[in-house]
This record gives structure tokens, C-alpha cells and sequence, in this order.
């Protein structure tokens, strides 16, 4: 974005609407397991997430742009996962929070979780730890606003 | 429901997996009349993390993880379930510090466990406010966990027979202090939700739940206690040092909703007392056996069957646990007592409105970590 | 009493009865008529030849606790619903984890796992490295395959 001198902003319309979309990414309500109460903890006073522009949680997929899959996701669970996911308007992004998330964790010998969510949805962030702390997901998600913005360092 | 003309006036409905007011991953199938509630079929088993099946395959120490991750809100408790069943089977004992200690931090984690809950619950009932009030204090206990143990809610503090690191003089001036404002703010976050006339009335005469049936389903912990029962396994049976502190049993003969929120907060109370005794009598000494300590805990053997019960903020927390000879355990199974406590639940729906239905299953405490394990 | 009960040591100084599955319905009935009125849980071990069912109970009044061991060598047992109302989902529990068949249970059908998985998992013989997958149909049911084509 460029500061005109008689005070007036240029930019283009993607940039612009790429900006809007990072500042006001709303999550959806969907806690799995054990990392939903960070992420509990992380919209609780504190740790506010809504400083950075993330700050309603919505209870349907329809209204909202992020999920944070947040907790184990077990083969029962998994179908219901896509079908969430599949309800979502676009553009929509996916924060794979934990290492349940990301590969099986502490569970990946048994025969009930899925290793991965990334074999379910495509993860956009991926946030390790187990549980991480909130401070490690608001990362995440300030992460993914670079991300929308086009900062990220490829 | 045979009758099929009947069937055709009832409406059927899906609620869940993910649903604001299920508290994770319940699915709840509602035959419904209206707004009224028909009947009611939760289908778990959502979060079945195979834990129990992992345990089999690992040394006994290694099982703790995923106790800790079976209540994840009261992991401390888990622990000490955990380890009152191991330590009995492997013939270790716990030093007295350590026993002192592991009381301690089970107190403090059941504040923080019922406070996630009180939290919870005000969302279910459609009040945001308590919410960060709770959640401001439970930042606080998990600042203490964060210096003791080198993490926030799944610990894995304790180890068979001791603790992983030692209570220092600041700690302990750390909890006097926590302590010490608590339960002015427990009283504010109270005030909060008791004072206020809709929350008693969507509370008050709704899910009542008398004793005989209680017992017959299993119920246990503040469920049963705000039904009359004074059953608690800290005085039943007492484990760690709840012997030799005072405190008393909460209970209520109110049997609804509001008597198990007040039973809730009322046992926060006695936390306190206990957390304030407990915390002046930790005794000097060792905070390990060396009997199991580094690698020896890896060769500890055990043999026969044990039952432990403890008693989590759910309710009562058993452990079975058959060792047969060998450095893994046999068969590890939990009586979880949101598993139990859960049964109840289509019992107490019926002819309910669904919102009612919320405030029943929101005053059940469930945690679906140990429901599904 | 027209059964025979043999009482047990146990490494916790719990008390243990063991009893025959056939008369285990029996003195249940008894024993929940001298008091013990909360059934708590009930385990099952595999011991290969035979499966170990352990029943915990509680008296409410004395607060005391009692084990009953019985054990099954044709996966088979008397269910204990008619008695206690608890006995259900633990009933349920067992049936999808050990693959006891709980017989007079009202509704014995896979409680934690998806309808149509193959195998139970707690028994020793389960085989780990059989990858099984979950997929569900418009209904809202599950489906469980070997196929990782179908399902995750």
C-alpha cells in the first residue's frame, strides 16, 4: 500500500480485500479433545484473541472461515470432520492444532485415530505441541494472516 | 415408540458432534414433540483414542500420558488414579513428601477443573460473563503448574513413586498467595451466576435425580452428592493424605440442576481449606523412592490384579489394573465417571425441553476424554 | 444357597468372591440384597484360554467394596441389567472392546467404536497391522472398510 501525500491510500482491490479478510478471520466452534481448552483459554481474558482480529467463534461451519481442529480426530470422527469442513463457505483455512493433529501424537500406534488431519482437510498451519499453548496458537493464527496477506517468507 | 402413526408426530433430530452446548464431541439423536423432548440417544465415542489398548503396549511408567489426557481438565487427578492402582501393584511406596505434595496438587487442579466447568456451564445456560471471570483464576493455577512441573494442563507431573520436581519456598508462598484471593473471587463468580433470577429458574426443579436411581446408575461424585448420597472416596477410602486434613463432604437435598451447581462450588471451597492445610504440613525429606528412579522405573515388575478408586472432580475414578509379571502392564480399564454419569442423561431428558436438556447434560461435567478414553 | 462361592486373597486387601458364570446372576441378586446397590464397573481380561469378568461393587451405606470374579471360556455371560441399571453401557463397553456377548442384554450393540468394525481390540489376538477405515453414508451411519480408498 502506498500513502498519498493528499492523504488517500492506493492500492488494489485483492490487497485490499486480502487485508479485510485476515483482520476479521472468524473460527468455528469445534473443540475435539484435550487442545480445545487452550483454545478455550486462548479466547478467555488473558490471552485475548481478539486483539488480532479473530474474536467471534461461531457455532455454525456456514458462518465461519477458519476451523481450528482442535484435539484428536479419531476414524469415527473423521467423516463428520470432511462434512464440516465440505459446509464451510470459501475461501476457507484450517489450523491443525497439536500433534494429534498433525501426525497421531502419543496416539499413533493404536487403531482408532487418524495420523494426520491432512490426510481429512488441507491444513493451512500447523501448530505443535500437546497440548500448545495459547500464546503458540494465537501465533498460529497470526501466522495465517500473513498467509492471506501474501507476507509469508516461501 | 412402536406405534407407527405415533412416530410420524415425533420429529427426529441430530445433535452434535460438534455443537456449542455438547462440550466436545457427543452426539445426541432427540426424538422430538415440539420442543419437547421424547427420548434421547447419546452416541459417543467420537474422541475413543484406543488408550487403554496403548497402555498394554508400554512400561507402566509410560501409561501416564494417557491418563493424563483422559480427564484433560483434571489431569493431576488422573495421575494420582493412575498411580494410587501402579503403586500398589509394583510394591512402591511414595515418601510422606510426596504424598503431601501430590495432595496438593490434585486440590489445585479440581479448582480448576469445576471453575472450566462453572465457565461451561454460564455458556450453556447463555451467559458469557462468568466465563472470563473463571478463566482469569484458572490462568492463575496454571501459572503455578507452568513453574512446578514445566507445563500447563497435561503435566505429567508425578512419576511411580514420587514427583517429577520438587516444591521450593517460593511455590509454596506462590499458593498461599493464590489461595489467599481465591475465594473472594469464587464468590464474585457466584454472585454472578446465582444471583441472577433466569439463571435460577432455568436451574431450579429441573433434572431431578433421586438417590435410589442415582445409585443404580452408577452416578458418583457431585451428582450423587447434590442428590444426598455423602459419598466421596476421599473419605470412603481415603488415598494421599486426605486422612489427616480437615474438610467435609458438600452435599444438597436439592437433586436438581441448581444443587449440583452449588455442590460444585461449595467443594471449591473446601479445596481451599484443604490446599491451606495440606500446604503448612509437607514434611522434609525426599521427593522420589529411589526404588524407582530414571532407568529403574523401567524395570519395575508387578504381578496379580489391583483396584484403585479416587475420587477426580467427575466423580469416582477407578483403576484396574493386572499385571502379569512382565514390565507392561496386563490389561489396564478405568471406570470413568463421566462414562457413567452420562448413562443417566436419557433418564433425566425425558419430556424436558431441549433447553432443559442443555442444563441437564451442562451440569453433568462431562469430559469426553474420559468418557471414549 | 444352591451355589458354591470360593472367596479369594487379593494383592490389596480388597474382598474377592469368585464364582461360576452360571450361578453369577444368583448371588449378584444376593449380594445386591445385602446392600451393595451401586455396581461400579465391570472388566474383562483376556487370558487367551479363557476371558476373566470382574464385577466392582460399592455399598452406599458402608462405603465398602467387593469384587466378584467369574470367567468365560466361549465368550459368553450372563447379563447383569436386570439388576442394575448401570450394568447397560458397561455391558455395551465390554461387548465392543472384548467381544463378550452379554446374553439378555436389551440393546447389545458397539458402544465406542463404529457399527461394522471388525475385531475387538482389547483381546490379545487383535492384530494392530490390520488398518481399518471409517466412512460415513448420506444416513449419517458409519461404514468401516480395508480400503484406504474408502474413508479415512
Amino acid at each position: 500500500m502506498k500513502t498519498g501525500d493528499s492523504g488517500f491510500i492506493t492500492t488494489t482491490m485483492d490487497r485490499a480485500m486480502e487485508w479485510a479478510r485476515s483482520n476479521s478471520i472468524w473460527p468455528l466452534t469445534f473443540g475435539l479433545a484435550c487442545c480445545a481448552i487452550e483454545m478455550m483459554a486462548m479466547q478467555a481474558s488473558r490471552l485475548d484473541v481478539s486483539r488480532f482480529g479473530s474474536e467471534v467463534f461461531r457455532n455454525s461451519p456456514r458462518q465461519s472461515d477458519l476451523m481450528i481442529v482442535s484435539g484428536t480426530v479419531t476414524k469415527k470422527m473423521a467423516p463428520r470432520l470432511r462434512r464440516l469442513y465440505d459446509e464451510m463457505p470459501y475461501p476457507k483455512y484450517v489450523i491443525a492444532m497439536g500433534v494429534c493433529v498433525i501426525q497421531g501424537g502419543p496416539y499413533n500406534q493404536g487403531y482408532s485415530v487418524v495420523l494426520g488431519v491432512d490426510r481429512v482437510v488441507p491444513v493451512d498451519v500447523y501448530v505443535p505441541g500437546c497440548p500448545p499453548t495459547p500464546e503458540a496458537l494465537t501465533n498460529g493464527i497470526i501466522l495465517l494472516q500473513k498467509k492471506i496477506r501474501n507476507e509469508t517468507e516461501r | 415408540m412402536e406405534n407407527k402413526g405415533l412416530k410420524e408426530k415425533y420429529i427426529e433430530l441430530n445433535m452434535g458432534p460438534q455443537h456449542p452446548s455438547t462440550h466436545g464431541v457427543l452426539r445426541l439423536k432427540l426424538l422430538l414433540d415440539g420442543e419437547t423432548v421424547k427420548n434421547v440417544e447419546p452416541v459417543i465415542g467420537y474422541l475413543h483414542r484406543n488408550a487403554e489398548k496403548i497402555c498394554e503396549l508400554d512400561f507402566y511408567c509410560d501409561a501416564l500420558i494417557y491418563f493424563d489426557r483422559m480427564d484433560y481438565v483434571g489431569a493431576m487427578n488422573m495421575e494420582v488414579g493412575y498411580l494410587e492402582a501402579a503403586e500398589k501393584l509394583l510394591n512402591i511406596e511414595p515418601p510422606e513428601r510426596v504424598v503431601w505434595i501430590r495432595t496438593v496438587m490434585a486440590e489445585l487442579n479440581r479448582l480448576a477443573s469445576h471453575l472450566v466447568w462453572a465457565g461451561a456451564f454460564g455458556l450453556d445456560l447463555g451467559m458469557l460473563t462468568p466465563f472470563f471471570y473463571v478463566f482469569e483464576q484458572r490462568e492463575k493455577i496454571l501459572d503455578l503448574f507452568t513453574e512446578i512441573c514445566g507445563s500447563r494442563q497435561e503435566t505429567n507431573y508425578m512419576s511411580i513413586g514420587g514427583v517429577y520436581q520438587d516444591f521450593n519456598d517460593k511455590i509454596i508462598y506462590k499458593i498461599k498467595e493464590f489461595t489467599k484471593q481465591f475465594p473472594k473471587k469464587l464468590d464474585e463468580v457466584y454472585n454472578l451466576l446465582a444471583k441472577n433470577d433466569i439463571f435460577i429458574s432455568r436451574t431450579k426443579n429441573v433434572g431431578i435425580l433421586e438417590p435410589e436411581v442415582a445409585l443404580d446408575y452408577g452416578v458418583t461424585g457431585p451428582m450423587l452428592r447434590a442428590s444426598g448420597v455423602p459419598y466421596d472416596v476421599r473419605k470412603a477410602e481415603p488415598y494421599l493424605a486426605y486422612d489427616r486434613v480437615n474438610f467435609d463432604i458438600p452435599i444438597s437435598k436439592g437433586k436438581d440442576v441448581l444443587a449440583r451447581f452449588v455442590v460444585r462450588f461449595e467443594e471449591m471451597r473446601q479445596s481451599v481449606k484443604i490446599i491451606n492445610q495440606a500446604i503448612d504440613k509437607i514434611p522434609d525429606g525426599p521427593y522420589f523412592n529411589p526404588k524407582a528412579r530414571k532407568s529403574l522405573m523401567l524395570r519395575l515388575r508387578g504381578e496379580g490384579d489391583v483396584y484403585a478408586r479416587t475420587e477426580s472432580p467427575k466423580g469416582e475414578f477407578g483403576v484396574y489394573l493386572v499385571g502379569d509379571g512382565s514390565v507392561k502392564p496386563y490389561r489396564v480399564h478405568v471406570r470413568s465417571p463421566s462414562f457413567k454419569n452420562l448413562s443417566i442423561l436419557p433418564y433425566l431428558s425425558k419430556d424436558v425441553l431441549i433447553a432443559d436438556m442443555v442444563a441437564i447434560s451442562g451440569s453433568i461435567d462431562l469430559v469426553f476424554g474420559e468418557v471414549d478414553r | 444357597m444352591a451355589y458354591e462361592v470360593k472367596e479369594e486373597n487379593s494383592k490389596d486387601g480388597r474382598k474377592v468372591l469368585r464364582i461360576s458364570k452360571e450361578s453369577l446372576l444368583e448371588l449378584m441378586g444376593d449380594i445386591k440384597g445385602s446392600g451393595y446397590d451401586s455396581l461400579s464397573l465391570i472388566s474383562t481380561v483376556d487370558f487367551r484360554d479363557r476371558i476373566e469378568v470382574v464385577y466392582h461393587l460399592t455399598n452406599s451405606r458402608t462405603e465398602e467394596m467387593l469384587a466378584i470374579k467369574s470367567e468365560t471360556r466361549d465368550s459368553r455371560m450372563p447379563s447383569v441389567t436386570s439388576l442394575f441399571e448401570s450394568a447397560n453401557w458397561d455391558e455395551r463397553e465390554q461387548y465392543d472392546m472384548m467381544g463378550i456377548i452379554f446374553e439378555g442384554h436389551p440393546d447389545l450393540k458397539r458402544i465406542l467404536l463404529p457399527e461394522g468394525w471388525v475385531g475387538y481390540p482389547l483381546r490379545k489376538d487383535y492384530d494392530l497391522s490390520k488398518v481399518q477405515y471409517v466412512n460415513m453414508d448420506d444416513e449419517g451411519n458409519d461404514r468401516v472398510s480395508f480400503d484406504p480408498g474408502d474413508g479415512w
